[in-house]
């Protein structure tokens, strides 16, 4: 079973290894970096598909393409590659978001060569970050990530780019300083140093130790997931990045904090977990109301859609907080569609963007009679945003909310207190989606105010103009067609695997249902190690008992 | 026998196929797609026509008496936990498959004589047959979640056809406020389902059921906790059937194209809730305290609808007041236990009110030939009036549609509304005499509907005293249309399309009836026997004087209602303005909704405004402003105090946030 082929190796080198080569490509106005670029992005995404499927059983729990090459034994650094469910999924995520992102950056006029080989980079980073099995190569791979993603920001970005990218170095930047610190903490006090995650897994440590070095891990990812309240860096940069990078940001980036919080946090830390795990079930909340409310009253397209991000990921604080497999199970889908999602939706405001030169939407309005097709994407975008029954996002919240409902951990007063409030994000969140939509796309009922004069409409190079809500735009400014087939293609390749997993979300949870079952039995375990809990009856295959001492939560 | 049932997931899945195909078609095709109109309706309809087809089949093997048929697969799975989906084919559904492919597809004919200008038209067809999906879908779900997933799809094509037009602002408005109003229905009905799930680990309607018995007869869950899930459930309905405190969103729904009135806001989706209700009668059963909340609920909200419809111009919120009013007496059947006559309701309903829409749409498109695409004009009843003359066949079905609504016999509603009322005679004097009085105005208002459009002179844009300002008047008609030589003097009739479905429809609103008298009640013997049919007719226990108690005094306020609305817009020995000045504060109370929808646009639409404001403040100006330093700054120099002091908005958004925190720490604590 084991492969010979270097398989993880090859899928996270070659993106990286393609960039080095396009400072040496000739430029042609950079279609052919263009071209090169998506062909490596869709190659690897093909390697993966093909690697997973003939190589990977999903029905293990454990890590399979096992690779491990010592790279600096100097300093306990392995190249250490390997991959359960969990990583699984998430590489293809990242793949499929990234080469779509780069097909989605058609008409990139500035320097070119240095953003498509910054999107390689930054492909590689992705990958190198789900796949290490060493705590030391996923915080190089961490890093490694930071600077594409700033670059990418800083000199593609809207108007405040340099602001984003500036807090968003800053905030990261700090964070990983925390996993740094953590994982220097782990691996000291083992019984022999080492970096490897699954030794690691197997060592017991004092609950204290646990606590604290929890503490650390929950503030770095926390940044990356954009908990409350460090989460203030992630509407600035999605906001001011450009929509491919928005894409891969919302789309990947912010699952690297929850993959860190279950890989880490859940995986090596489970008595502190079992500890915290209702402050994080409270902060998944405060995320999702507060979020919710957030995005209403955004004017600005893309800041909307960011926050949403930040609402949504309340949904997958709350699925790792419920410690029961439907709950876990739940939150890695969510992270999987909230990938796919935010990213169609981050692709068609960008789409949106290019067509109106504006993301204010009180300056939008009516645009629906000019891109029905644009607006039937984002209509469906939205609908599977808001958790429409049939699409992803609904399959992953039912999911969490019958992990909160069944898990028998908390007391029933906690359950219901956290199922009704996650509950009034889904009143909320058709509440700003919808009103985005009215606002952009549906008649505002005001007569257009065009500063357009009547001669100058009627010049030859204006007469296509065209008007939006209460501004205009000439033809030699924007275009205003509706979307391209290339469009169509992006926006529909989302849409056919969130309608796929909402339709049958075994496609995507079977995947990693033997991994999430392995975590919460582990998880559980760790409970009998950790308890002082006298009574466990035998024979519960899911949660502890209710009975249970743990913070007191009882009924 | 066994392969037709085995095949029944054609049923919902040809015209999701059709939607499919076609909205691909406009999506990548668009110019194309758009440019084969018919051809792509004729599809659609075909699809639908099958599907019709294979509903009667089952309907008939159902009749026949064979078994109900269950398939199920695991739709997720998660550990030990598995959820299956899949589809139950009993009579109840059977009946349901028949009421909605017949009146779906008599609308879709009906459409194609009334969209045939519109632009969208292919676009229309494909909602139309998406909505059908869903909405078959729903009626054959086996268990909770999976009416909980087709309940949100006929939520979704809801929104979508009501802001068909959507460079309307009202349509924007209003598909905004459906599905927000209905979001919060979900919410209830999300919860309530989790509790059950809890509960009784199970979806099933069937062992929900007996584990919630078995569990209070145990003791270990009060009835008061259970009821109050199926309370919680009951809220899905209450949004999607209209019902009071929900019902607002059904009124402006009318936005949408008029065929969609009929189809979803009239006869299928707003009688969901109804259905779903019927469904839960194994869980209800056991809680007597949950059924009273449901009847009350229906008879509240039959009256209030009523009580409105009186003062409404606009014909078809009228007619949607109607249905508000029509839906409560299903549901008010329901909380009494009567659930067949509560279903006998909803199918004579879904053919008589979808018959007045659908007229009412061929009315508006008469007079959109005199008044120009102006639903503010189009559809107001007092530029109407002696459509008769110009509409003969539209007039006749409006009236038969009346005068089944109203309740006279032998028309259909008179013996499904009087079995109602019969059962509520039998349960609660008060609900019935409510039940009683509401068919009263049921009558009046109806009437007065049709005197004030089919009946007396054609008043056109010069209609009488009483109504519009002329000023008013007149800036409308200049702003949206050119000169009035555009349009021709009078209405004209429809076009066969469009009358056709008109008098197809008219004839179960007339006979349907006859199924479900108390002398031979095929109906109920249907629903809830087993095996092959069999109605005693003429059954023994016929309480004669109990059947002439209620139907006599039922036809009697019918009759009343029908004379007064007669004298007034008929014969003009009452002046409406003169009583409605008289009658001043019941008038006003009346045309402004009961002030519902102003209380609701303040308290929480509004509200939920202003709550976003503070929390974006508080995000910019407190967390972020510590990143920034000034924040920081701010708040150690003392100068947050102020903030606390004099109340600033963000303060508050503050001690919101806290409150949430520590209520959920405190619960976790406790």
């Amino acid at each position: 079973m084991e492969p010979s082929f270097p398989w993880l190796t090859v899928l996270t080198l070659l993106p990286l290894a393609a960039a080095a080569v396009i400072p040496l490509l000739p430029d042609k106005e950079g279609r052919t970096v263009r071209g090169y670029a998506l062909g490596v992005g869709f190659v690897d995404l093909a390697l993966m598909v093909w690697a997973f499927w003939s190589h990977f059983d999903a029905t293990q729990p454990t890590y399979q393409l096992v690779e491990q090459y010592a790279w600096m034994p100097q300093v306990g650094l392995t190249w250490s590659v390997a991959a359960d469910g969990l990583s699984v999924s998430l590489i293809l995520l990242s793949g499929l978001v990234t080469t779509l992102a780069m097909l989605a950056a058609w008409r990139v006029n500035h320097r070119p060569k240095l953003f498509y080989a910054l999107m390689l980079v930054l492909y590689s980073a992705q990958v190198g970050v789900f796949a290490a099995q060493d705590l030391l190569l996923l915080f190089l791979m961490w890093e490694l990530e930071l600077v594409p993603v700033y670059l990418l920001i800083a000199i593609w970005g809207g108007p405040k780019r340099q602001y984003a990218a500036t807090k968003f170095i800053l905030y990261t930047a700090l964070g990983s300083i925390f996993i740094l610190v953590g994982a220097l903490a782990l691996a000291f006090r083992a019984d022999t140093f080492t970096f490897n995650m699954a030794a690691l897994a197997a060592q017991d440590y004092s609950l204290a130790f646990e606590l604290v070095v929890y503490l650390a891990f929950l503030v770095a990812f926390g940044m990356k997931l954009a908990v409350f309240p460090l989460h203030t860096w992630l509407p600035d940069a999605h906001g001011e990045a450009s929509a491919p990078v928005s894409m891969i940001l919302a789309g990947v980036l912010l699952k690297m904090g929850g993959y860190g919080l279950i890989r880490l946090n859940v995986e090596l830390l489970p008595q502190a977990h079992l500890l915290l795990a209702p402050a994080l079930g409270v902060l998944g909340v405060v995320n999702i109301i507060y979020g919710a409310l957030t995005a209403y009253s955004q004017t600005n397209l893309k800041r909307r859609l960011a926050y949403s991000s930040i609402s949504h990921m309340g949904f997958v604080l709350v699925g790792i907080a419920a410690l029961d497999v439907l709950g876990l199970d739940g939150a890695i889908l969510q992270m999987l569609s909230h990938g796919l999602i935010s990213a169609a939706l981050f692709f068609l405001a960008g789409v949106t963007y290019d067509r109106t030169h504006t993301l204010a939407m009180n300056e939008m309005g009516g645009i629906g009679r000019i891109m029905p097709k644009v607006f039937a994407l984002f209509t469906a975008g939205a609908m599977a945003s808001l958790a429409l029954p049939g699409m992803s996002g609904f399959a992953s919240e039912i999911s969490i909310f019958l992990g909160v409902t069944s898990s028998e951990v908390y007391g029933p007063t906690f359950r219901t207190v956290m199922v009704v409030l996650a509950a009034v994000g889904l009143v909320l969140t058709p509440i700003y989606l919808l009103s985005m939509l009215g606002q952009v796309f549906f008649g505002t009922g005001a007569a257009p105010a065009c500063d357009l004069d009547q001669e100058h409409q009627h010049r030859e190079a204006n007469q296509g103009a065209i008007c939006f809500g209460t501004s205009c735009v000439v033809p030699s400014e924007a275009e205003f067609g509706d979307a391209t087939p290339r469009e169509v293609f992006v926006a529909a390749c989302f849409l056919a695997l969130i309608i796929g997993i909402g339709v049958y979300p075994r496609l995507a949870t079977q995947v990693y249902d033997a991994t999430a079952t392995a975590v919460i039995a582990q998880v559980q375990d760790s409970s009998v190690t950790l308890a002082r809990l006298p009574q466990l009856p035998a024979g519960r295959p899911v949660g502890l008992p209710t009975g249970s001492g743990l913070l007191g939560i009882v009924d | 026998m066994d392969s037709l049932y085995q095949y029944a997931w054609l049923v919902p899945a040809l015209p999701l196929a059709g939607a499919a195909l076609v909205g691909t078609g406009l999506i990548a095709f668009n110019s194309w797609t758009n440019r084969l109109r018919q051809v792509n309706a004729a599809l659609i309809m075909s699809l639908l026509g099958v599907a019709l087809g294979y509903s009667l089949a089952l309907f008939w093997s159902q009749v026949q008496g064979h078994e109900a048929f269950h398939w199920q697969f695991t739709w997720a799975v998660a550990g030990s936990f598995h959820l299956e989906m899949g589809y139950v084919i009993d009579r109840l559904t059977s009946l349901m498959l028949v009421i909605v492919t017949s009146v779906a597809l008599l609308v879709m004919l009906y459409s194609d004589g009334y969209m045939a200008h519109d632009p969208s038209y292919v676009r229309f067809f494909t909602y139309l047959s998406l909505f059908s999906f869903s909405m078959l879908g729903l009626v054959m779900s086996p268990n909770l979640v999976q009416i909980y997933v087709f309940w949100e799809l006929v939520g979704m094509c809801s929104y979508l056809l009501i802001g068909f037009w959507y460079d309307r602002v009202a349509a924007r408005e209003a598909c905004q406020k459906a599905f927000v109003v209905n979001r919060v229905g979900d919410f209830g009905l999300l919860l309530g389902m989790l509790g059950l799930f809890w509960c009784t680990g199970s979806f099933e309607f069937g062992v929900i059921g007996e584990r919630l018995e078995d569990l209070m007869a145990a003791g270990s869950l009060g009835t008061g906790l259970a009821t109050l899930l199926v309370v919680l459930v009951f809220l899905g309905p209450v949004a999607k059937s209209a019902q009071f405190p929900l019902h607002v969103w059904l009124p402006d729904a009318m936005e949408g194209p008029t065929p969609i009135s009929a189809l979803i806001h009239a006869a299928t989706m707003v009688a969901a809730g109804v259905f779903l209700l019927a469904r839960l009668e194994p869980i209800l059963e056991h809680l007597p305290g949950a059924m009273t909340v449901v009847a009350w609920t229906g008879a509240f909200t039959a009256f209030l609808g009523a009580s409105i419809a009186i003062t409404q111009n606009d014909i078809k919120k009228g007619l949607a007041y109607s249905t508000i009013s029509q839906l409560g007496y299903m549901v008010m059947a329901m909380g009494l236990g009567a659930y067949g006559a509560g279903l006998f309701h909803l199918m004579t309903h879904a053919f008589f009110k979808a018959m007045l829409f659908l007229g009412s749409g061929s009315v508006i498109h008469g007079m959109e030939a005199v008044v120009g695409h102006n639903p503010a004009l189009a559809q107001d009843m007092r530029y109407m009036g002696g459509l008769r003359k110009y509409m003969p066949v539209t007039a006749t079905t409006f009236l038969i549609g009346t005068l089944a609504i109203c309740g006279v016999p032998p028309l259909a509603g008179f013996w499904s509304k009087d079995e109602i009322l019969g059962a509520a005679l039998g349960a609660n004097p008060v609900l019935w005499s409510v039940g009683w009085l509401t068919a009263g105005i049921t009558a009046f208002y109806m009437f007065r509907m049709y005197f004030m459009t089919f009946e007396g002179e054609f008043r056109g844009l010069s209609f009488g005293p009483g109504a519009m300002r002329v000023g008013e008047l007149s800036a409308e008609e200049e702003g949206h249309r050119g000169p009035a030589g555009h349009h021709a003097a009078h209405p004209h009739e429809s076009p066969w399309t469009m009358v056709t479905p008109l008098v197809i429809l008219a004839v179960p609103s007339v006979l349907i009836g006859l199924l479900g008298t108390p002398f031979a009640n095929y109906f109920e013997a249907f629903l809830e026997g087993h095996g092959p049919l069999r109605v005693e007719p003429f059954a023994a226990e016929v309480d004669w004087q109990e059947f002439g108690v209620t139907a006599g005094s039922s036809v009697a306020i019918a009759t009343l209602g029908i004379l007064v609305a007669l004298l007034i817009y008929r014969l003009h020995r009452v002046d409406p303005a003169q009583l409605a000045l008289k009658l001043k504060p019941l008038y006003e109370f009346s045309l402004n909704k009961w002030y519902l929808d102003d209380l609701y646009e303040r308290v929480f639409a509004q509200g939920c405004r202003q709550l976003a404001r503070q929390a974006l403040e508080m995000d910019y100006r407190i967390i972020d402003g510590v990143v920034n330093l000034t924040g920081l700054a701010t708040l150690l120099t003392g100068e947050g105090l102020k903030y606390i002091e004099n109340g600033r908005v963000q303060t508050y958004a503050l001690v919101i946030l806290l409150a949430v925190l520590s209520l959920v720490l405190a619960s976790g604590l406790a």
